[in-house]
């Protein structure tokens, strides 16, 4: 922070005035070849100036009374000398407090606004030279102090600057401040470019104009112009101080502009936000609907057929609208991924009936469930609905992938050190070629040779990110000579509990 | 329970396909349903006389359902099942809470609705509080937002969660067995054992108790069931 810094040497500049005239006086102390106190030059002075004359007045009287030897009359003009010396050393040390005091008070007071204090306004009688010295340091010390107000009110008026204000209601607030700090009569703010505004003439007996830049770095926002009192002395340090303004309240405005900027941007965001939210639930909806309608009236018919070629074909249409929905399901997940709106409710689950489960919804004709259960009594912690999504996805991989034999291998274990259910998918078909392995689990990846029309390629993308939002995770066992790909996913299992 | 009389279903859903299809699956499972179009009929049709449940849906023309579930609860505290194609992971699937006691998705597989159906209705006696209710200086439920107050913090419940404390809360003080909090935890779909509720209650503990290891409000009643209790004690 350099702001704070600059003014505070602005004030500084009378007293630095001050010491800076000693400094001649000084070097002409010097360069008389007498290095001595003011003081002690003064007394010298004064006392060279009235014994200089007596002495030479005694001597003569002296001498004169030496001659006509009348010694009574000698010693008692050597004692009205003595006297009179005595006296003119009383009055020349009276001579040099009178005269020294008040300049040891007006040294004083320099010195304390010199060093930044307020100091109290000397008063001398008289109209000499210490009275106008006395003056004319009370007149810097009153500047000095009135400059350390307005940059206190200055700094006061910047701190209160906030982005969210708004360009206009800054502008409005700053012409305000810079009527206050500044004791402005008028100050009017105004963007654009600096040349705009007409330089005014100072009439002597007309307020005076003054006018500063509003800059934000290199760049002038617009121009702040006012008027001051007539009788106001408007010096170089009070500029400074109104240009020390001006580029605060640019670099306010600039701020308040891009706030406003990244405000109307967020709203415009939100507004894509929501009518994507609106879109997906539309979508859904759409999709949804005459599914539910075709699933139900398939489940109804199924109800009441007799006719088991009717009930296969019946069969074939439920398991084609399933997989729509799975597909649709699966569709929304990811977007909702990519929103980072998705949120799990984690509930306890038995993971062996619920693989067993999954795999019955999916149909699966054909192929064959091996199911081994070495979990039992534990309970593991996910969402029902998308491990649900997990399970279909890996088991319709195994079944997509597992070759002719269709045999799917399940089996549920427990990592009881750390608490951790593990569920390994196994198949039995080519496996998982080295090529793919590593971008396996991004978006649209696909098994190598398989046709493009097979699968979405997002179900291992949706099961990671999915398993990974419930705690658990969900990776690729290394490759077996015997082939076959085995997948195993992790989730946060509880212990089997006693009765409370 | 009354056994006697047939439940009574109020459906509502645009889709006229889903109504006519569904309305059968459940005279035939026994309940006596009536049928709305949309919200405004939905409402006519509450004031000829209120239903033991209303199966829902969220998207619909004029009535908003979400809107029609608000204006529901607000003159009766009947009980609601949303059914709608909008999953739990939707924005305004949290809104729900307030004022549905359940959510199936569509398209629904109909075993799995109506096991649901009749969870929903087994716990027609625990209704929920509407408003907080303060078992300690420590302990307050909130479960018309499936949410406690532990120590000053705020916790979310899961919807079984929810569902157990509020039978607990709607027996409180006395003891219910765990095979009733089964029944009102999960459907039969679901296979769940009474290790469920064990493991449940161990981890509602974990979030509702100061202190897990010397519970004070959530109480096991060795070999019958749990009771829930106010305690003033905040150790």
């Amino acid at each position: 922070m350099t702001t704070p810094e600059q003014p505070a040497a602005e004030v500084d500049r009378p007293g630095e005035a001050e010491r800076s005239a000693d400094r001649p006086e000084d070097a002409r102390a010097r360069g008389r070849g007498l290095d001595l106190p003011f003081r002690v030059l003064l007394t010298i002075g004064l006392i060279v100036a009235a014994l200089l004359p007596l002495a030479v007045f005694g001597i003569i009287v002296i001498a004169a009374g030496w001659e006509s030897n009348e010694r009574a009359v000698t010693s008692l003009l050597a004692l009205a000398i003595a006297g009179a010396g005595f006296f003119g050393l009383l009055v020349a040390a009276l001579v040099v407090g009178s005269l020294t005091a008040p300049l040891r008070r007006i040294t004083t007071a320099v010195e304390r606004v010199a060093a930044g204090e307020s100091s109290p306004p000397i008063h001398l009688t008289g109209d000499d030279e210490l009275a106008r010295l006395a003056e004319s340091h009370n007149r810097i010390a009153a500047d000095a102090q009135r400059r350390n107000a307005e940059l206190a009110a200055l700094l006061t008026a910047i701190a209160a600057y906030a982005p969210s204000q708004g360009v206009a209601p800054l502008l409005a607030q700053a012409e305000r401040d810079a009527r206050q700090i500044f004791s402005l009569i008028d100050c009017q703010a105004r963007l654009g470019r600096a040349d705009a505004v007409a330089r005014e003439e100072r009439i002597p007996g007309d307020p005076g104009p003054v006018r500063a830049e509003i800059r934000a770095g290199a760049e002038t926002l617009g121009v702040l112009t006012g008027h001051v009192p007539a009788t106001r002395n408007w010096g170089r340090a009070d500029q400074d101080l109104l240009e020390l303004f001006a580029s605060e309240v640019g670099v306010a405005l600039r701020n308040a502009e891009l706030f406003g900027r990244i405000e109307s941007q967020n709203a415009q965001l939100r507004e894509l936000d929501a009518a994507k939210d609106e879109f997906l639930r539309g979508v859904s909806h759409n999709l949804q609907t005459p599914l539910t309608s075709i699933r139900a009236y398939v489940e109804q018919l199924r109800t009441t057929t007799t006719d088991a070629e009717t009930d296969r074909r019946l069969a074939i249409v439920a398991e084609q609208s399933g997989r729509l929905t799975r597909l649709v399901r699966q569709l929304l997940t990811v977007t909702r991924l990519e929103a980072g709106v998705l949120r799990a409710e984690p509930e306890v689950i038995a993971m062996a009936p619920r693989v067993r489960r999954a795999w019955e919804a999916l149909n699966a004709t054909g192929a064959t469930l091996e199911l081994t259960d070495d979990a039992r009594g534990w309970l593991a912690v996910a969402d029902p609905d998308q491990l649900d999504q997990v399970l279909w996805a890996l088991l319709d991989n195994a079944v997509k992938y597992g070759g002719r034999e269709g045999r799917v291998e399940v089996a549920v274990r427990v990592d009881d050190a750390i608490d951790r259910i593990h569920v390994t998918i196994t198949d039995h078909g080519p496996g998982v070629a080295e090529a793919d392995r590593r971008r396996l689990f991004t978006r649209f990846t696909r098994g190598a040779g398989q046709p493009s029309g097979e699968g979405t390629g997002l179900g291992l993308y949706v099961s990671r990110q999915l398993l990974q939002a419930m705690g658990g995770e969900l990776w690729l066992e290394p490759a077996k000579t015997s082939g076959g790909a085995a997948f195993t996913l992790a989730l946060p299992g509880e212990p089997p509990a006693d009765e409370g | 329970m009354n056994e006697h009389r047939p439940r009574r279903i109020l459906l509502v859903d645009d889709d006229p396909n889903l109504l006519v299809v569904l309305a059968e699956q459940l005279r035939e499972d026994g309940y006596d349903v009536a049928t709305a179009r949309d919200g405004q009929e939905a409402l006519r049709r509450l004031d000829a006389g209120w239903p033991d449940l209303i199966l829902l849906d969220l998207m619909m023309p004029r009535i908003d359902g979400l809107a029609l579930a608000r204006r529901i609860k607000a003159e009766a505290d009947l009980q609601i099942i949303v059914l709608s194609a909008i999953d739990t992971a939707d924005s305004k699937a949290r809104l729900l809470d307030e004022v549905a006691e359940d959510y199936v998705s569509k398209p629904y597989h109909y075993p799995e609705l109506r096991a649901r159906i009749q969870r929903v209705l087994r716990r027609l006696g625990d209704r929920i509080p509407r408003q907080s209710l303060v078992l300690g200086p420590n302990l307050t439920l909130d479960l018309h937002r499936r949410a406690a107050t532990v120590a000053g913090t705020d916790v979310q419940l899961s919807p079984t969660e929810s569902r157990l404390l509020q039978t607990l809360a709607a027996n409180l003080g006395d003891i219910v067995t765990t095979e009733t909090l089964l029944a009102r935890g999960w459907t039969e779909t679901e296979e769940a054992d009474p290790s469920y509720v064990w493991v449940s209650m161990r981890r509602l503990r974990q979030k509702v108790e100061v202190d897990p290891g010397k519970p004070v409000h959530l109480l096991t009643v060795r070999g019958v069931g749990y009771r829930l209790v106010a305690s003033r004690d905040d150790a």
